[in-house]
């Protein structure tokens, strides 16, 4: 029976010098603990409020993504320092400490543990879901080539931001998509909330019993508002990918573009605006993807 | 039979125990079963005194007697720490009858999990030890002669510290910590014993320190005089091993056999690395 620990016994220790990882552990942890709340927290927060206003109108939706696209060429920058460059961190880092951890709500089965458990199992469906994620909305990497040869063959870079609401929306028609981005969120929002409060253990704010039970209150109630947050997005945006509410977002959207190019604000952009020939056979080309 | 023998009225006319044995370092373990004839107030050891005058398994096979270690018999020194039915925990102070109320099938037992076995139930918990030298787990006199009064001592700071001191170093709380892998080597041939101990030592001090060494750290630093060298203390907690390890998973406070606060020290301690991390970057 305790020969099942021996797998993950370090009954070999080598004699080599320690490597950059472990001379620089503390550090390394620390930031990885850090780069948690900020920037890919703070980010998701944002992402998701973003993502709700869809629950007000397509057009208000439409218009915050017009605001974060008025970055212009900074955003690819912007993304990659801000969000990728860290998720990725996050999410590297992270691998290596749950392949660190022994796991053992068998024989402890309290709260705290199981929480230590999930935090790992949400990190890593995390970690998968958002690699789906931002394959099937944004396509990893802006270059033609990959775009056309790979990404859309394969069903991503489904978003067009200059669409907003329908795009998303028509994205997210199949259950396995839904399936995957509701537990995807969840999986996200539990790892954020759960994160928040080992972080104020590890950084040394909430130091008493009594401050840690206070401390974890409140990081449930956010961890909950923001999974309503959340999944209020989710299903908002599925209901303007379909019907009645698909041609009214896509009214909405063109007035919103044409708009925008009558007014000099925006060039035609045939990647942002979705579906290939804009002009002529958008709505069929669309619909076809599905 | 033996399932619904539990009331207090009824007890059971004997019970099993399982062993996890191993004859000696690095060899593979075995279960051996026992059965036992029951008597009121039994605990774990005078279970396993009566396993060693049997000398008999429950197949009626001969067998050498179950090696373990105790002391105190009063769960003051921690040395009889050893699985009880897969959780850690003092055999001296594991009762029987508890024991067979939660569990009538009959009792496990095995040796930790995280530290090398020595024999059956011994374990070698040096690491324990080491812990404490990493962070300095003392305080420095450096002489005999009259210092003086110390500092004065607030009734605050001393209700803080105190239960901290209550630690034995019976390593439940890295036993159960899902974040302290074992550590286990052996002597090369071509090794002296001197050089063995220092391998080890090396290891042992790049692996997580665990829970109870945390604990004393800050143990000595909320002491007046301890305080003095508070900064070499949190210097090694954050080394390799060091607190940064913690995943936050807080089995350590739970399993404590001393109720110490295990997680207020780490939280206490994350506080002084946050500072200290501050001060050193700023003051070099
Ligand atoms: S802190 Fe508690 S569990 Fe850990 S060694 Fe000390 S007494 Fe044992
Ligand atoms: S709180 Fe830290 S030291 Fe305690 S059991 Fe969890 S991981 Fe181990
Ligand atoms: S013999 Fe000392 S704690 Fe059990």
């Amino acid at each position: 029976m305790p020969v099942g620990f021996r797998a993950k016994d370090m009954t070999r220790v080598q004699d080599s010098p320690p490597s950059f990882l472990v001379r620089h552990e503390f550090l390394i942890r620390r930031l990885h603990s850090l780069s948690g709340l900020v920037p890919v927290g703070a980010f998701m927060c944002v992402h998701l409020l973003v993502n709700a206003s869809v629950l007000e109108s397509p057009a208000a939706f439409q218009k915050n993504v017009y605001q974060i696209h008025s970055l212009g060429s900074l955003l690819p920058v912007v993304e990659w320092v801000f969000i990728f460059i860290p998720i990725l961190f996050h999410a590297i880092i992270g691998v290596v400490i749950v392949m660190g951890g022994i796991p053992n709500t068998g024989n402890y089965p309290y709260a705290a543990n199981r929480r230590y458990t999930l935090q790992r199992v949400t990190g890593m469906i995390a970690f998968v879901f958002i690699a789906i994620h931002v394959f099937h909305m944004h396509g990893w990497i802006h270059q033609d080539t990959w775009l056309e040869k790979v990404v859309r063959p394969l069903g991503g870079a489904e978003f067009h931001p200059y669409s907003a609401a329908s795009s998303a929306g028509l994205a997210l028609q199949s259950y396995v998509m839904v399936a995957i981005y509701l537990i995807g969120v969840l999986a996200c929002v539990f790892h954020l909330a759960n994160g928040i409060w080992t972080m104020g253990i590890t950084w040394g704010v909430w130091i008493s019993p009594k401050a840690q039970k206070r401390a974890s209150n409140v990081c449930a109630i956010f961890g909950l508002l923001l999974a309503i947050v959340g999944v209020g997005a989710l299903f908002g945006m599925r209901a303007d990918g379909a019907g009645e509410r698909l041609i009214e977002a896509r009214q909405v959207e063109d007035k919103m573009y044409e708009h925008k190019l009558e007014s000099g604000e925006l060039k035609p952009n045939e990647h942002k605006r979705g579906g290939g020939e804009v002009t002529k056979s958008e709505e069929t080309s669309q619909v076809s993807v599905e | 039979m033996i399932a619904d023998a539990t009331p207090a009225s009824k007890k059971p006319s004997s019970f099993e125990v399982r062993v996890l044995r191993q004859d000696a370092p690095g060899e593979p373990g075995y279960w051996e079963r026992h059965q036992i004839t029951y008597e009121p107030n039994l605990n774990v050891i005078s279970v396993l005194q009566k396993i060693a005058a049997l000398s008999t398994t429950a197949d009626g096979k001969s067998t050498t007697p179950v090696a373990w270690d105790c002391n105190c018999l009063e769960e003051v020194c921690g040395a009889c720490t050893m699985l009880v039915n897969g959780r850690t925990r003092q055999a001296c102070s594991a009762l029987v009858d508890r024991l067979l109320e939660d569990n009538p099938a009959g009792i496990e037992l095995q040796p930790m999990s995280k530290f090398p076995v020595l024999r059956d139930l011994v374990v070698d918990r040096t690491r324990m030890y080491r812990a404490l030298e990493r962070v300095k787990a003392w305080i420095p006199v450096d002489g005999y002669g009259d210092r003086g009064a110390g500092p004065k001592e607030s009734q605050e700071g001393q209700e803080v510290r105190y239960p901290l001191s209550e630690c034995m170093t019976c390593g439940c709380c890295v036993e159960a910590c899902p974040q302290f892998a074992k550590v286990e080597l052996f002597q090369r041939s071509d090794e002296s014993d001197a050089e063995f101990a220092e391998r080890k030592n090396r290891a042992y001090d790049q692996a997580f320190i665990g829970a109870a060494a945390i604990s004393q750290a800050i143990l000595f630093n909320e002491h007046p005089t301890g305080h003095m060298n508070a900064d070499e203390r949190l210097e090694a907690l954050s080394a390799p091993g060091g607190l940064q390890v913690c995943g936050n998973a807080q089995n350590c406070v739970a399993v404590c056999p001393k109720n110490i606060p295990l997680t207020t020290s780490i939280a206490r301690a994350g506080r002084q690395l946050t500072g200290y991390m501050f001060r050193k970057f700023f003051d070099r």
